[in-house]
Order: C-alpha cells, then structure tokens, then sequence
C-alpha cells in the first residue's frame, strides 16, 4: 500500500521530535556526563553554573538578601566563583575576562 | 561503621546512563505498549501526534524537570521532601498520600505484570506455536486460575524486591541498563517486521494519516493530556525518588526532563509500529486494550515465519516495560519507609513489598477489582499526588527559587524563566481540569457510584494523611542557619 504524502510527512515529524530529540538528549547527556569526570579527574572540581545562571544566580541573592533560602545559594555562587578561579578548564562557557570580573557575595 | 553512618552515606547512581535507563524504564509501562497505539489511532492519528507533542513539550517536560529536581535538592524520598521544604509536620501527609497511592497502584500493577511474567515465560517455552494452540481458552484458562494469577503476583514481587533489596546502584541501575536497551532492540525489530507484512503499511496509514478536524476536538486534547501526564509518571514521586540519588555534578533538566519524557513517548512511537502493522495484516480489532496483546497478537505471533521468536522478543520486552517501571513504583515506598523508621534496607524491601503483595491480592484473584482500583488511583489518586508534588515545587519552594538555586546548577540545558507559570500555573490547573473533567463524564454513567467513591477515598487520605502525620511525623530540620520558614512560593 503506498502511503500518502501527508501521512510520511506526519510519520517523519513524528519521528524528529520523539526518538530524534530522544536520541540527542541522550547522547548530549552522556557527552556532557564523560567531559565533567574527564575533568573531575584532571581538576577535581568542575564549575556548576552556566555564566548566564550563575548572573541570575547573583541577582536573585542581591534581590532576596532574607530569603530562607539565600544563604545555600550564596554558597553554591561562592562555591562556583572559587572554583573558577581555581581550576584551569571550565565545564561551562565562561572567557578568562569574565572569571576575573566575578566577585564573592558576602 | 555505626548505624548512624550507614544510614547518612545516601547511595547515588553508578553513572548518568544507569539514571536515564531507570528513569527511562520506571516511566515506560504498559501503557505505552497497550494504550498509546490505540489511543493515536482513535483521536485522529497524525493530529493526535501534534496536540500529544506539543502538551508533552509543554506540561511532562518541564513537570519531570521540577519533580527531579526537588528530589535532588533535598536528597530525599517523598515524605522527608515535604518535610524540608514544608518545614511542617502536617505537610508531610501530602508525602503520604503520594506513598500510600503508589502502594496502591503497584497493589494493582504487580497482578499486570505478573501476566506479562507469565506470557512472557510461555514465550520462551513455545507455547504459542504449539499444535492446537488456542488463544482466547488460554487466556481465560489463565485469569480463571487464581493459583497461577496469584502465583505470578507472588513471583513477582518476589523478583522486584530480589532486585531493590541490593540498592540502587547494584540493584535497579544493573537490571535496567540491559532490559530497557533491549526492550528498545526488540519492539524496532517487531516493528520491523510488522510493517513488512502484507497489509502492515495500512496501519502505519491508519495511525499517521493526520484528520486534521480531531484537534478541534476537546476530546482528542483530552486523551493527548491524559497520555502526556500519565504515561510519563510525572508527579508520582518516581522522578523525586530517583532523582534523590543524584550526585552532586550531576544534569537535571536535559535528563530528568527533557530525556524521560521523551524517551519515554520514544517507546510508546515503537509500540505503535511494532503493533498497529501486524494488527492490520492480520485485520485485529484495534481497540481491543490488553486483549489485543494477551490475546490477539498472541495468535497472530505464531502465523509469522519464525512466529515463536517473534512472540518471545514481543512478550519478554513488554515483561521488561512493566517489570522495570514495578521498580520505579515500589521504589518510592523502601526509600520512604527506609529514611522514616528505624528500618534498614533489606527490612524496608520486605516491608513495602510483603504490602503490596498483601493488598494486591484481590487485584490478582479478580480483573474486575483490578479495574475498579485502576479507575479510583488512576483517576483520582495519581493527579491527587501529582498536585501535591508540583504544589511542594511551585507553590511551597517557588518555581524562582528551585530555577536558580537548584534547576539550572549543573545543567545540560538552561532553563529560562518560561518554565516558571507553566510549573506554577498550567500544570496543576491542568491536573484540576482533569480531576473535574473525570467527574463530570461519569455522571449518570455506570461509573457513577465508583466516582464518588474515589472522590471519597482521596478527601479521606488527604485528610487522615495530615492527621496521621501530624501525630507521627518526625520534627523537620531547620532549612538555614536562620531558623527562618519559607513563607511561599515566588
């Protein structure tokens, strides 16, 4: 039976966004799973936030200065900052002249 | 070591792809072997696949996320979750309600998978293509024997608590890493098959030709919400469970999100072709449910060239389907019972397992029980657990904060602050809608009476749940060094 236009086109859609989209996320997981112990292993500290989450990360603290919950995320900023500073290779995406442009949150 | 070190040394995972096969494996059931198909087919095929993807990306996605991740922040099962962020004894009856509905839902569960066990065992024995074969005597013979249905429950519990009783590295992630692989290999070696069938083709056109005028159906919204929400697990406290042995460096969102969820539909897209060509070729009624598998496809397998392999592939990947997400599921319960009594892990398996067992007992002795607890839990009692969990996310510990602090520390993928309303006002508004909706359809129907005594049972367990630990529940530690409560979400 040949199948119709519309309907290959519906099966192909189909086949993107689930197993195509599936297998993406988990190759990039795996990926980024390798790289991190790689680095572990070479630096044994990896960076936890992205430069854009670890902004946002700061401005909520700088916002919320009360809240239950700032003095863990003033850690985990501090946390980052330092091992920034310290490590040769970020996981993330962050330039030298970003790293040296952090400050810690007292 | 002493009790008290053993007991503070948390378990994690061996490595990121054991999480995302057990992540994979708890929300993969039989759902997505037996409803998905059918339910594409019925709504509309292609125009179903696009309102189901877009609810998916848009609701199970980021709901996995923040049930995962909560569960990694506070390094807990589901009753200690509530407890920290809630900071209330009280509060940690909504975690109760969560363990009590998957006690009861794997009391019903574990009867199913004992029947995928048992097909699953004559498979490998041939029994489908011997001489005189008969399938619809054999099913009956089957369900009509309460010493093998119950025996089958038996074996099964047996073999799920033989796996969580060695933890979660050397237990859950070794079984998973190679069933969930192969049940994969499997259903795209069935499908293959299917759609080289003469006359395979036109099921492929049944479920993808799009009709288009379904999606100005509410109905066909309605299903793809239904099989977005419940065929990914999401807020059933499996994603907050295993998403508690996560390690420190370890991705939330691209794994526990965006991965299970669709990874998770991956699955049910396979069952489509590995199913939908053969019931075609073979002119099946489609709408057949579990019928279809136990008895139809049951008797089509063998008419195939090389049948028997192809029926032993099929019925031991959807043993594998059930049997891994029975260990999501009965999870939830030993980490529970394991952190909140004095009981180690082997007694913390015997004890969740030895219930379940118990109380499926019924299920197991009569399918009609086990329809009328599958239509009270799984109309009212998992969106009653799913509100409770989103409700500790988003409206306890704040979408902001659980984005910022926690969700995007570590991440494979950054999350905006789009997920913040969809966590904190579509999905539980969602979850109403299909709370009310379930109401309203039953009315004046034959369900009626079972309605209102789900209704019932839920009021009831989220009222004696509070109660209950409002008496029992351990004092909650302080969340900072300020001694402060959380005054509400953001």
């Amino acid at each position: 039976m040949a199948l119709p236009t519309v309907t290959w086109i519906s099966m192909a859609i189909a086949i993107v966004a689930l197993p195509g989209v599936a297998s993406v996320a988990l190759v990039k997981s795996l990926r980024s799973e390798e790289r991190k112990l790689s680095l572990l292993k070479k630096q044994d500290k990896v960076d936890s936030y992205s430069p854009r989450a670890l902004a946002e990360l700061r401005d909520w603290v700088e916002a919320h200065p009360n809240d239950p919950y700032a003095p863990v995320a003033r850690e985990r900023y501090n946390e980052c900052v330092e091992t920034l500073r310290e490590v040769e290779e970020p996981y993330y995406d962050w330039s030298p002249e970003e790293i040296d442009q952090l400050d810690r949150l007292d | 070591m002493t009790d008290t070190e053993a007991r503070t040394a948390r378990e994690e995972w061996g490595s990121r792809f054991g999480f995302l096969m057990a992540m994979l494996g708890a929300m993969v059931g039989a759902g997505n072997i037996w409803r998905m198909p059918f339910t594409t087919g019925e709504n509309g095929g292609g125009a179903f696949l696009v309102a189901y993807i877009l609810l998916l990306f848009l609701i199970a996605v980021p709901g996995l996320m923040a049930e995962t991740m909560i569960g990694r922040y506070t390094s807990n099962g589901v009753i200690g979750a509530f407890k920290q962020v809630f900071q209330t004894k009280r509060a940690q009856g909504l975690g109760l309600v969560v363990l009590v509905v998957n006690v009861a839902l794997m009391s019903y569960y574990s009867p199913i998978i004992g029947w995928a066990l048992y097909y699953a065992g004559n498979s490998v024995l041939f029994t489908f293509t011997q001489p005189g074969f008969q399938p619809q005597a054999f099913w009956d013979g089957f369900i009509a024997n309460p010493g093998l249905v119950v025996g089958m429950h038996t074996l099964t519990m047996a073999g799920i608590a033989g796996v969580l009783v060695f933890g979660i590295r050397r237990g859950i992630e070794r079984v998973v890493k190679w069933m969930i692989p192969l049940l994969v290999v499997a259903l795209v070696a069935v499908a293959v098959r299917g759609v080289t069938l003469p006359g395979g083709m036109e099921g492929v056109a049944f479920v993808f030709t799009p009709k288009w005028e379904f999606l100005t159906r509410g109905s066909t919204w309605v299903a793809a919400l239904s099989q977005a929400l419940f065929s990914t697990g999401l807020g059933w406290g499996i994603a907050l469970t295993y998403g508690s042995y996560l390690g420190r460096y370890d991705d939330v969102p691209l794994g526990g999100g965006l991965f299970t969820a669709i990874g998770n539909t991956s699955i049910g897209l396979l069952a489509v072709f590995a199913t939908f060509p053969v019931v075609f070729a073979f002119g099946l009624e489609p709408s057949a449910g579990s019928n279809l598998l136990f008895i139809s496809l049951a008797k089509v397998f063998p008419e195939l060239p090389g049948g028997g392999l192809w029926a032993l592939v099929f019925f031991v990947s959807f043993f594998f389907a059930t049997f891994t997400s029975g260990l999501g599921i009965t999870e939830v319960g030993v980490t529970t019972v394991s952190e909140e009594t004095q009981f180690d892990r082997t007694k913390s398996v015997l004890a969740v397992c030895g219930v379940i067992w118990l109380f499926g007992l019924p299920s197991a002795y009569s399918t009609s029980f086990l329809g009328q607890m599958d239509f009270i839990f799984g109309s009212f009692g998992l969106p009653l657990a799913t509100l409770s969990i989103i409700a500790l996310v988003a409206w306890k510990f704040g979408p902001e904060r659980a984005r910022i602090i926690d969700l995007n520390r570590n991440a494979g993928i950054y999350i905006g602050s789009w997920w913040n309303p969809v966590v904190k006002y579509v999905i539980p508004a969602v979850m109403l809608f299909i709370i009310g909706y379930g109401v309203v359809i039953s009315i004046g129907t034959e369900n009626q009476t079972l309605m209102l005594l789900g209704v019932a049972v839920m009021a009831a367990l989220t009222v004696v749940s509070t109660v209950v630990m409002s008496v029992v529940g351990n004092a909650p530690e302080k969340i900072s060094d300020t001694g402060v409560s959380v005054s509400g979400g953001d």
